[in-house]
């Protein structure tokens, strides 16, 4: 899927947790997300963090879909 | 570490008044049986049924199959540290009741439970078929969790597993064979002209009902550590997985790993086999990274010049494996991988989930995404309720008329990656 987006012209960030198979389907702008079950949270945190930890991973991405990338780039920070 | 595995070949099994193995047929006190597995308060009822191969027999939902052992002479016991105090165990001798084996199923606890069939097409799938099985068909109590369920039904059969093995204690076994490894330093001396071939041996750890224990430990929760093999033939690994039934390994294939057994057979022959790396199956990306970086650091320390890699489950593990054989290869040692596939119905799509160059000697226990027809059987040992909502079923999997048309994913050991079963592919 991501592929095919971004053949349409359209930039894609991919989040997800085994950065791996992102690379090798070819993703450019990965980001790397919390673990298979649940990769945009973490149930072992109260509601009050988790949240922030989601907040983050959401703005860590918009961020990641503005930046002028060369080749495939994983986004650590 | 030296074990010698006793073999008492079980051709019949039938209830009787004392559980007991005479004259190749194992008899189950089925009353005694059903009192132990009781003891479980969260188990609610308990029925035991027979099923031998060649019978008109469906086993559904299948959660673990597990081959009855005992330990006679040397430290500890079968199932060290659930069944057994934690002690190291794989050495001295255990009896085996060959031809048996203790097959859990009822109430479906997770979505990845399986299909054993006794006769007709899907019998030919997997090797429980050709076993004379001690059925355990568990009722939880009424609002038991999934996990807690879980639970209980390995634990109710390995204590049934435990219990029947017990038979074989004072019988004279049809055949013995023996199994060592020495110490690293002596085993490496000992053929120092064959090349140092060791076994990286992956647990599925995925949590969520995907789980392995190693002497009683949570496995997502270990490091790669060292075994001798014949701790494994001891039960010091157990399944606890409701993963896809064609590709886990149940308790049966860790305690008759075949990988083991064929390196065992070529061992001082055109290898010496210096011994196994247990790692797990994660689902965080540094616990894969640390786990593989670990593997690759043993088989180094090792002084290994080989490994063959074994993977449990789909999906995410093909990363795992891949990681596995990636660093291993990099450290100079040239690496086998063993897997399965899921390459569509027709076969065309990619396999796994992940790729690299270096994994250029590729083992593959079948396509899991085959589909194939079982008809219908004349008693259903567990529930057919389940069929079309376990992996490898679909809406309308079970006919009307009893038969199921599903991928082979939903037999039990159907593309079993250490290679238990038959089916496989060559490349020309």
């Amino acid at each position: 899927m991501v592929k095919e987006i971004e053949r349409a012209g359209i930039p894609v960030v991919h989040v997800c947790t085994v950065v791996p198979i992102s690379l090798t389907v070819g993703a450019n702008r990965i980001v790397p997300a919390i673990a298979i079950p649940h990769p945009l949270g973490n149930p072992q945190l109260d509601e009050k963090e988790e949240k922030k930890l989601r907040r983050k991973l959401v703005e860590k991405a918009l961020k990641a879909l503005q930046t002028e990338v060369d080749g495939q780039t994983v986004f650590e920070d | 570490m030296r074990l010698e595995l006793g073999k008492i070949n079980i051709t019949d099994v039938q209830f009787g008044d004392l559980t007991k193995v005479e004259n190749g047929t194992l008899y189950v006190n089925k009353q005694e049986l059903i009192d132990l597995i009781l003891e479980d308060d969260h188990i609610k009822s308990v029925e035991i049924e027979l099923a031998r191969p060649g019978e008109e027999v469906r086993i559904t939902p299948v959660k673990d199959v597990i081959e009855p052992r005992v330990k006679v002479e040397g430290p500890g016991g079968i199932f060290p540290g659930v069944m057994n105090k934690v002690t190291t165990v794989g050495s001295g001798r255990t009896h085996v009741l060959k031809g048996a084996a203790v097959v859990t199923c009822g109430r479906i606890v997770g979505f990845q439970e399986g299909i054993i069939d006794m006769t007709g097409p899907g019998a030919e799938y997997t090797p429980f078929s050709k076993l004379n099985n001690v059925c355990i068909v568990i009722e939880p109590v009424e609002g038991l969790k999934q996990h807690e369920y879980e639970a209980a039904a390995r634990m109710a059969g390995l204590k049934a597993a435990n219990f029947i093995g017990q038979a074989g204690k004072d019988v004279q076994p049809d055949e013995v064979e023996t199994y060592e490894t020495k110490p690293l330093l002596e085993q490496v001396a000992e053929y120092p002209e064959l090349p140092k071939v060791g076994y990286v041996y992956m647990l599925q750890t995925q949590g969520l009902l995907h789980d392995t224990y190693v002497y009683g430990v949570d496995a997502k929760r270990i490091v790669p550590t060292i075994l001798y093999p014949t701790e494994v033939m001891d039960g010091a690994i157990l399944s606890g997985n409701c993963v896809s039934a064609c590709d886990k390994n149940t308790t049966y294939h860790h305690l008759n790993n075949p990988i083991i057994e064929d390196l065992y057979k070529r061992h001082g022959k055109d290898i010496n086999f210096v011994g196994v790396i247990i790692t797990n199956e994660n689902v965080y990306l540094a616990d894969k990274e640390r786990s593989s970086n670990w593997t690759a650091k043993l088989t180094k320390y090792l002084g290994l010049d080989g490994a063959i890699i074994s993977q449990e489950g789909f999906g995410n593990p093909d990363t795992d494996l891949i990681m596995n054989c990636k660093k291993i290869e990099t450290e100079g040692i040239k690496t086998v991988i063993v897997t399965d596939e899921y390459a569509g119905r027709d076969g065309a799509s990619q396999s796994l989930a992940d790729a690299d160059p270096k994994a250029d000697a590729v083992v593959t226990g079948g396509n899991a995404n085959e589909v194939i027809v079982l008809p219908p059987m004349k008693k259903v040992i567990g529930t057919l309720d389940y069929v079309d909502k376990i992996a490898g079923g679909f809406d309308g999997s079970l006919r009307p008329d009893g038969s199921i048309e599903a991928e082979i994913q939903v037999i039990t050991g159907a593309t079993n990656e250490l290679g238990f079963n038959k089916m496989s592919a060559t490349t020309f």
